[in-house]
């Protein structure tokens, strides 16, 4: 800039009217002089704007300067905009994350609650239960002592009047045999038979209730050496008798010896029984199918039965015959259902009156 | 004979005269008490209460015990007998109506040397009590004294 003022100051002493008015050639002169300071002032602005334009240049040149680095900051600006945009959507999704969490966590807690209670309730139950089955069992041996003291009772107090009513008929006859008729005889033999026989029913109703309060000791049993040591039996306390006995080998079955020796000491006897009237008497000792399940059988050619009576056949005491025809008391096949029932299996009967009769039985599987 | 008698502890009258003529019938003569409970008994034998004096060295030979007796029963009966030095190796056999399993294992539990049970059949009883008199009294030798 101060070389613009230079310019303007050397045109103005050159156009200085003091000069011009000190003569007319001088006039010519000074025209010269004028153009010349003009000319001079002609270039002068023109260096003047020459100049200006450099600094305008130079001007605009920082101003592009200044706008670069302008963008780069608003690049800057936006990255770093961006890069807190990021910042905020990842915070946002942290957030979200953490919230689901919370919600998980609460749920687990509440499940966990609840499960806790489902337990609490549960072991209540569980105690409820307990207590009920102690007071179940409680009261089952109660009434199991209850049983067993009254069988001791019968057993001690019921036999020891039959043993009177017995003794002294005997006696009577004994010992007064020449004054009494033949009437009087007869009746006290009615007296002894008559106690004899509540005697029996008395072993009777012992060995059932005793059936029911047995101990149960699961095995393996070899049934058919079972029934060949009953058949040895039978045919040793009865000699007279000639009985043709089919006993299959190999026959094994899962439960209580001793109780299955009964089981076959009733089924046998009661075949060896009741083919007593029958010339050739032949029982049969086997197993068979039925709907799929093994049966073992024990299979007379006796007197058989009506089967509309089947169902009466294993209730205590009953009988279908008279006392005549075949003695007993009507225990055995109640204890035989009672022990087969017992050991988890069941026991029926098929037969025709004068036909035969087959007793069926069935034991469970042995567990494991 | 003293020694050779024979006690019998049995609180039924009927009982005790069936048991003394099954013993005659077996053809057995040896002396017979009787003590109609065990408390009697235990006094008879340890003679004390109403047979305070006895001299107690004289045993009988064997003890017909019923188990079912008044005041002191035929199981108690047994253990004293058992636990009492001058009794302790006496025969003791019980004769009872009972054939309960509880009963006669206790009874062997302590010690008794028999146990029958009186079957309804006065015949079957008769026979009994002939086999025991001839085990008892005759066949068994007693321990020494």
């Amino acid at each position: 800039l101060d070389g613009h003022t230079n310019v303007r100051k050397r045109g103005l002493v050159e156009l200085n009217p003091d000069n011009l008015s000190r003569s007319n050639i001088a006039g010519e002169l000074q025209l010269e002089d004028t153009q010349r300071a003009l000319t001079n002032i002609l270039d002068d602005i023109d260096t003047e704007k020459n100049q200006l334009e450099q600094t305008q240049k130079a001007t605009i040149n920082i101003l592009e300067d200044f706008n670069e680095e302008k963008l780069r900051l608003e690049n800057t600006q936006r990255a770093l905009l961006n890069i807190l945009d990021d910042f905020d959507i990842e915070k946002t999704k942290v957030e979200q994350t953490n919230l689901m969490l919370q919600a998980k966590s609460d749920e687990l807690n509440r499940a966990n609650e609840e499960l806790q209670r489902a337990r609490d309730t549960l072991e209540i139950r569980v105690q409820e239960r307990t207590a009920e089955l102690q007071q179940r069992t409680l009261e089952l041996e109660t009434s199991n002592k209850e049983l067993e003291s009254f069988s001791y009772s019968i057993s001690h107090d019921l036999r020891a009047p039959l043993r009177s009513m017995d003794g002294f008929s005997l006696a009577l006859m004994e010992d007064y045999g020449d004054k009494l008729d033949a009437t009087a005889k007869e009746y006290l033999q009615f007296i002894r038979s008559s106690s004899q026989l509540m005697g029996q029913l008395i072993d009777d109703i012992l060995n059932l209730s005793r059936i029911t309060r047995a101990e149960v000791h699961l095995n393996k049993v070899d049934l058919s050496e079972l029934a060949n040591e009953v058949v040895d039996d039978l045919k040793r306390l009865n000699p007279e008798r000639r009985v043709y006995f089919i006993i299959n080998s190999q026959l094994e079955g899962y439960g209580d010896r001793n109780l299955l020796r009964l089981v076959l000491q009733n089924l046998l006897g009661n075949a060896f029984k009741f083919t007593g009237k029958q010339p050739e008497a032949r029982i049969e000792f086997g197993t068979t199918y039925c709907n799929g399940e093994m049966a073992y059988f024990v299979r007379d050619n006796g007197v058989g039965f009506d089967m509309a009576y089947a169902n009466k056949l294993f209730k205590p005491f009953q009988r279908l015959h008279r006392p005549e025809e075949f003695s007993g008391t009507g225990i055995g096949l109640a204890s035989v259902q009672r022990i087969i029932s017992r050991l988890g299996g069941r026991v029926w009967a098929e037969g025709k009156e004068g036909r035969g009769a087959v007793f069926y039985f069935t034991l469970p599987k042995p567990r494991r | 004979m003293p020694e050779k008698m024979i006690l019998l502890v049995e609180d039924n009258a009927a009982d005790v005269t069936l048991t003394i003529r099954a013993i005659k019938r077996a053809n057995i003569a040896n002396e017979i008490v009787v003590a109609r409970d065990g408390a009697e008994a235990l006094d008879y034998l340890f003679g004390t209460g109403q047979y305070r004096g006895r001299d107690i060295n004289q045993l009988p030979v064997v003890v017909l015990l019923d188990l079912k007796l008044p005041k002191i029963d035929g199981i108690e009966v047994l253990k004293q007998i058992r636990t009492n030095p001058v009794t302790q190796l006496l025969p003791v056999v019980v004769l009872t109506s009972s054939k309960e399993e509880s009963d006669v294992t206790t009874c062997y539990k302590y010690n008794c040397n028999s146990y029958v049970r009186k079957p309804v059949d006065f015949n079957q009883f008769a026979e009994a009590v002939k086999q025991l008199g001839l085990y008892w009294l005759v066949l068994n030798e007693p321990p020494a004294k």
